[in-house]
């Protein structure tokens, strides 16, 4: 019940973590999209540019988020703040998303292709119109995925000074306030759950009409 | 017209070319079925058609001109390819899958969608219920048919097909031959061909060209190949029937005689004078209304003297009562007839009326014949 109370008598710096949380779930994940759906589609053309690409991936994936955050701080350029949050969180996103538009278009059936490219359609007509539909219900996975993380990692982004829902933690925990820690864990986790089950009624919506049908 | 001239095409990291040096030319209206092996080359030559495949050396001329001339993706525009997985875009409706070359050439939408259902209906799909229909709906024949159309759309005058009909069972198969058959005959189309399977190649190719290890083994007519084989390897590729084969090349009507004659059932007891004096060896007994009811060889009654009774002849005739094909039918099957009936003659009928007789002998004079006169 305190908790509530809590939640209540606090709601105005509460909805402005909330709002800098989103804000920067937000900015984060549409550069992140920006930069990385180009770089998915540029490495599905190369095998070895592949190969190099996703293994830098995999490795910044590896790094724990609190040390890339510690990293990231002192670097002059980035320091304490948004830079540097925004930076990891689009650095971790690179797995996620690289790797998912690669494999979408990589699993695309060859002999699709094939006939397409036996008809006279070019390349870019082959990505736009076969490729990328054909890929979109993976690409959209690793983007559902690539959104729930960035929920997460950007709660710890609280310890490089970002004023978010991560802060309730971080703060709670240093005066062992029971509720306030609470309140900032749950909000978190529902924002990350209500994120992912919106995301996933649109993830059905985005599996071409063709491959929902069967026979019948 | 296609020219293949001296093609050769190495792949990287293989010692031995694909192909080697091969030379075919294609004439306009004419299908030329590449055959051969798993790992003959066929394919890649195929391929080297519309560029998909870049010869290592040798030029390939369409109509004259060097396609390397063309830009690939307007070359392939041009010229239709069906491919045996059909490849069909699972996320497009089946008109919209057909449309696909209409709409890289910029036909505007009336148009196509008009070609679309005219093309429907002459791969024998209902445009009403089939046009919004996806891939997966179809059938594994339906998707075949629609894969045609849609290499069929712009109406190429050129069609490459690389084992078209290789991935429906064996009844869908013969019927899309059959139908393909229909549509070329019509459509007089310059087809290059693929297949593994020789009997497919006897029934589809105006020419065939064997391919062996990337070489160019043997190029003719069927009925060449199947009657001059050029050597072991065609020979063991054809198979031990290949004179039974030779049969399915040929119709009744065109080898049958016309040293028969009709009898009736009051003339039965004058039948080998009758046929004795118009010097046949077969007599064909019809009724009233000329329908063949049974027949009489002037070997069965020299054998058996001419002690019968008109009764007697009547039942022998009868036994020959099922030996009668239409003119379009094939050696082949004649021949099974002929063994199944245990008979010398069959009556070859042009509809319901006899136009001409067709023996045992007549086939196998066909059969050992050289280029069969």
């Amino acid at each position: 019940m305190s908790t509530i109370s809590f939640f209540m008598d606090n709601i105005a710096f509460i909805s402005k973590y909330a709002a800098a949380h989103f804000s920067l779930i937000f900015t984060a994940v549409i550069i992140s999209l920006l930069l990385w759906l180009p770089v998915g589609v540029l490495v599905s053309r190369s095998e070895r540019l592949a190969n190099a690409v996703l293994g830098i991936a995999n490795t910044l994936y590896c790094i724990p988020s609190l040390a890339l955050f510690s990293f990231l701080v002192t670097i002059p350029a980035f320091g304490l703040g948004r830079k540097s949050a925004l930076l990891a969180l689009v650095i971790y996103a690179m797995m996620p998303l690289v790797r998912n538009v690669y494999q979408g278009i990589k699993v695309v059936d060859k002999n699709v292709i094939e006939a397409a490219r036996g008809m006279g359609m070019n390349s870019w007509r082959i990505l736009r119109e076969i490729q990328l539909p054909l890929a979109a219900p993976v690409i959209f996975a690793g983007f559902r995925i690539t959104v729930v993380m960035t929920t997460g990692v950007a709660a710890i982004a609280a310890f490089i000074g970002e004023k978010n829902l991560g802060r309730l933690i971080t703060v709670g925990m240093n005066g062992y306030n029971v509720d306030m820690i609470v309140t900032g864990a749950l909000l978190i986790s529902l924002i990350a759950i209500l994120l992912d089950t919106i995301l996933g009624f649109f993830e059905r919506l985005i599996i071409p009409r063709g491959l929902r049908i069967h026979r019948g | 017209m296609i020219e293949l001239v001296n093609i050769t095409k190495k792949y990287a990291g293989q010692e031995e070319p694909a192909v080697k040096g091969l030379n075919l030319l294609v004439r306009d209206g004419e299908s030329c079925v590449l055959v051969g092996p798993s790992g003959c080359g066929k394919s890649t030559t195929l391929r080297m058609i519309n560029r998909l495949i870049e010869p290592t050396a040798g030029t390939v001329l369409i109509d004259g001109k060097d396609i390397r001339e063309t830009d690939p993706d307007r070359l392939r525009m041009g010229i239709g390819y069906v491919i045996q997985q059909i490849g069909l875009l699972p996320h497009r409706t089946v008109a919209e899958n057909i449309a696909i070359v209409p709409r890289l050439y910029g036909w505007p939408k009336d148009k196509i969608r008009e070609r679309t259902d005219e093309l429907l209906e002459l791969i024998g799909l209902d445009p009403e219920t089939t046009r919004h229909k996806y891939p997966a709906q179809l059938s594994g024949g339906q998707m075949q048919r629609v894969g045609v159309a849609r290499a069929m759309a712009v109406d190429p005058p050129i069609m490459l097909m690389d084992e078209p009909f290789g991935a429906v069972d064996p009844i869908a198969r013969n019927h899309l031959q059959d139908e393909f058959l229909r549509l070329q005959s019509v459509m007089r189309k310059t087809i290059c061909f693929v297949t593994h399977d020789i009997n497919e190649a006897i029934k589809m190719g105006d020419q065939i060209a064997i391919l062996d290890r990337g070489e160019l083994v043997q190029h003719g007519s069927p009925l060449e190949i199947l009657s001059n084989p050029a050597n072991d390897f065609v020979c063991d590729f054809i198979g031990y029937d290949r004179v039974v084969k030779k049969l399915s090349l040929c119709r009744a009507g065109s080898i049958s005689r016309k040293d028969f004659c009709l009898i009736r059932e009051s003339e039965l007891p004058a039948a080998a004078k009758k046929m004795e004096e118009q010097r046949a060896e077969v007599s064909f007994l019809v009724d009233g209304k000329g329908v063949p009811r049974g027949m009489l060889t002037a070997k069965w009654l020299k054998d058996n003297g001419s002690a019968f009774t008109p009764k007697e002849l009547k039942a022998l005739a009868s036994q020959g009562h099922k030996g009668f094909i239409q003119e379009d039918t094939l050696l082949r099957d004649a021949l099974s007839l002929l063994l199944e009936l245990d008979l010398d003659y069959l009556g070859v009928l042009k509809g319901e009326t006899l136009c001409g007789a067709v023996s045992m002998a007549d086939i196998r004079q066909y059969a050992s014949g050289k280029e069969g006169d």
